[in-house]
């Protein structure tokens, strides 16, 4: 199968789709579409932070006045002014009346609430919250716990409880999360690892098409330019296959690597700081699986795309024709993502493991969970065995298919072409 | 001597024979022409002498060894349908055709270098294909033909698209290589070029050689009772007489066939009995078309399917 004819083949073909203008965009590209998306979460939680207000708090009488000054003075945004607060003593009429007469600034978001706390809030810690805008939660959080804290300081003073108790009963409950796997150390679970799972996918997905488009669209031209049969008399059919094949497979994996760059980075070095929220819990032995099941399974599906660029003799035929194999690369692709919420479902776990749509499944099972070693390794096997037999079917139909032209050829003819003697 | 030979080739598409129990030899230092229509079985036959396809019997013999992938090296291909590259530049097309068939390096480069100089392409060489206009498209098709230097030359209307100074260029460059000793085959449905250009022919209808050998032998043998004429005049008379077997009119000549060369007196004699004003009375000339017509124009009809 290694010869100087294929390697000529795989020369001109590495030549041809390095040097392509496509490549050479979609190479760029795609990183730049991967750095915005992990710097997404980033900038969206530093925007959170940032966001500043402007409160009205109305109180009947004055007993929390200072304290609530002091602890709302306590946060970040107020502290460095870009929020203001401003307190006022108001019963329920003149709340009223006060709402009435900003109505236009609330609605502006001149003001961006109105906290009202009756006198019984005291007691049952009930207060209002009036804004054009009453489920930001983002506002609201960072203040919820200011009038927590007053509240419940003011509930307790004077009811003989030791400083202890009242810090207790000041502190809400945290949940700290984490993610359980074998054989690790228990971990700080981190949405990173989703986020990542998903670029995977997605980058599997993409590549997989692109590819594999590219390469069933040379196969097209070669056959519609007549230029195959030039090559035949050089050339066998199995070696111009191979050549071709592997020549593509050997781009899309280097672009694959450019692609996995800003993700190494990110692991080996602090370049990017990702929140702690955000962390990734995936080493360089995750990318060089991700990088070797990615190339094995570029050559399975780019020997199904080439078998149907050989059946056809235009690009409208050929495109038409390449729904059976789309199938086979949505459908994994679908389940990838339903996996994302349970990653343990049996359906992922069968897929995983099955010819085809285990090279999609599998990478996105192993970011998110601990998946055992043994399917692991079925799943490698099951993808190696899947492409050589393609390799070998492909083969099959390719010699007949790029020699054949006039008219579209059925699929039961394409079937007989496998027992066809060449 | 024989430098190649096709043996009993068979080789069948599902139902359809295409070709059926073919046999030829090919001597050194000739033009061989495989002719025959469109669909008549000569582009399987050419794919099976360059391996591209397996014949399901036969065998075909290079120097007495059966070919193989190596053998491809040997040879020189253009094709009927041919094609490039059209993204790739000149040279680099050049030099990918040379790679495939085993040769690289600056021998090659010097060589591409040189058929550019003559084929008046040098500074075309980093043009993509794309740009060039037709003409010259073939050109660089036929230089990466016979770049590598094959021992066996395989061509397919070589002339077809290109002006009458590149077509005396490509003949002179043809002439070389054949007497450099090299082989040359040409396959076409063109008899008026085979005629010109081959020395050997055979003719293949329905996957079956129906004649083959030294084209001047043939002419001899199917002239006997053949006449080629120019007259004017109505011959219409001669329908219907008993000595006559046909008449073909072929716009400046008619050829007639009579049944027994002993008539040929007889016929001439007739025509100068009905005041028939004879420019040209030629008892010996036969046009390979008129061979060709006469074998397999009465059978014409069912064209076979092309695989």
């Amino acid at each position: 199968m290694f010869n100087q004819r294929m390697l000529s083949i795989l020369k001109r073909e590495l030549k041809d789709k390095i040097l392509s203008r496509t490549f050479i965009i979609m190479t760029l590209l795609v990183p730049l579409f991967m750095v915005i998306i992990l710097a997404l979460p980033t900038y969206l939680m530093t925007v959170d932070k940032d966001e500043s207000f402007n409160i009205t708090v109305i109180t009947e009488d004055n007993t929390l006045t200072d304290q609530l000054k002091t602890e709302i003075g306590k946060i970040e945004s107020v502290k460095q002014g870009l929020s203001k607060v401003e307190f006022l003593i108001k019963d329920e009429t003149g709340l009223n009346d006060y709402i009435k007469e900003n109505k236009k600034k609330i609605l502006d978001e001149k003001i961006t609430g109105v906290v009202y706390l009756p006198k019984k809030s005291t007691e049952d810690k009930l207060l209002r919250f009036y804004s054009k805008n009453p489920n930001n939660k983002n506002v609201f959080n960072r203040l919820r716990d200011s009038f927590n804290q007053v509240l419940t300081d003011n509930y307790f003073t004077g009811k003989k409880l030791s400083e202890d108790d009242i810090k207790y009963a000041r502190t809400n409950v945290y949940f700290d999360t984490f993610r359980i796997s074998k054989d690790e150390m228990i971990k700080a679970e981190s949405k990173g690892n989703r986020i990542i799972s998903f670029l995977l996918i997605f980058l599997l997905y993409f590549s997989l098409i692109f590819m594999g488009t590219m390469v069933m669209r040379s196969v097209v031209e070669e056959k519609n330019n007549r230029i195959v049969e030039v090559i035949l008399s050089s050339v066998n059919s199995q070696d111009l296959m191979t050549g071709k094949i592997i020549g593509s497979a050997i781009t899309g994996l280097l672009q694959m690597t450019i692609w996995m760059t800003p993700l190494i980075l990110l692991i080996s070095t602090s370049i990017f700081m990702m929140p702690e929220e955000f962390a990734l819990q995936i080493d360089l032995s995750l990318i060089l699986y991700f990088l070797f099941n990615f190339f094995v399974g570029l050559i399975t599906f780019l020997g199904l795309f080439a078998t149907v660029g050989s059946i056809f003799d235009n690009d409208q035929d050929a495109q038409s024709g390449i729904w059976p194999i789309m199938m086979l690369i949505m459908i994994p692709f679908f389940i990838a993502i339903a996996i994302q919420q349970n990653p343990n479902n049996s359906v992922g776990l069968i897929a995983s493991m099955f010819p085809f749509a285990s090279i999609i499944v599998m990478p996105a099972k192993i970011t998110l969970i601990d998946v055992p070693q043994w399917q692991i390794i079925i799943s490698i096997l099951v993808n190696i065995f899947t492409m050589f037999s393609i390799f070998t079917l492909a083969g099959k139909v390719y010699r007949v298919g790029i020699l054949s032209t006039g008219k579209k050829p059925k699929w039961s003819e394409v079937i007989k072409w496998l027992r066809y003697k060449y | 001597m024989n430098v190649l030979e096709v043996k009993r080739l068979c080789k069948s598409f599902g139902p359809i024979k295409a070709v059926d129990d073919v046999t030829f030899n090919i001597t050194e230092g000739s033009v061989f022409g495989l002719i025959g229509r469109n669909g008549a079985g000569k582009t399987t036959t050419l794919r099976m002498m360059m391996n591209i396809y397996t014949p399901d019997s036969g065998e075909i013999l290079f120097y007495g060894k059966p070919v193989d992938n190596d053998f491809k090296k040997k040879v020189g291909y253009l094709p009927e349908e041919r094609g490039l590259y059209k993204k790739m530049t000149v040279l680099d097309t050049l030099l990918f055709f040379a790679d495939v068939k085993g040769k690289s390096g600056n021998d090659i480069k010097k060589s591409a270098n040189e058929y550019l100089e003559k084929f008046d392409l040098a500074d075309r060489k980093t043009t993509k294909i794309q740009d060039l206009s037709k003409g010259n498209q073939q050109k660089i098709q036929f230089i990466a033909t016979i770049l590598h230097d094959p021992e066996f030359l395989v061509l397919d209307e070589p002339f077809s698209g290109l002006d009458p100074i590149n077509t005396d260029l490509l003949r002179q460059i043809i002439i070389e290589l054949r007497d450099k000793g090299k082989v040359i085959i040409f396959s076409t449905h063109l008899m008026d070029f085979a005629e010109k250009m081959c020395d050997y022919i055979s003719m293949i209808e329905h996957g079956k050689i129906i004649l083959d050998g030294k084209l001047s032998d043939l002419k001899t043998k199917y002239a006997k009772r053949n006449i080629s004429m120019n007259y004017s005049g109505d011959i219409s008379f001669l329908k219907g007489n008993p000595i006559i077997e046909s008449i073909e009119d072929f716009g400046n000549t008619t050829g007639i066939r009579l049944k027994d060369a002993s008539q040929i007196q007889n016929l001439l004699k007739l025509l100068v009995d009905k005041k028939i004003d004879i420019k040209k009375f030629d008892a010996n000339d036969i046009s390979l078309h008129e061979i060709f017509v006469l074998l397999a124009g009465n059978k014409a009809g069912k064209e076979v399917q092309n695989v």
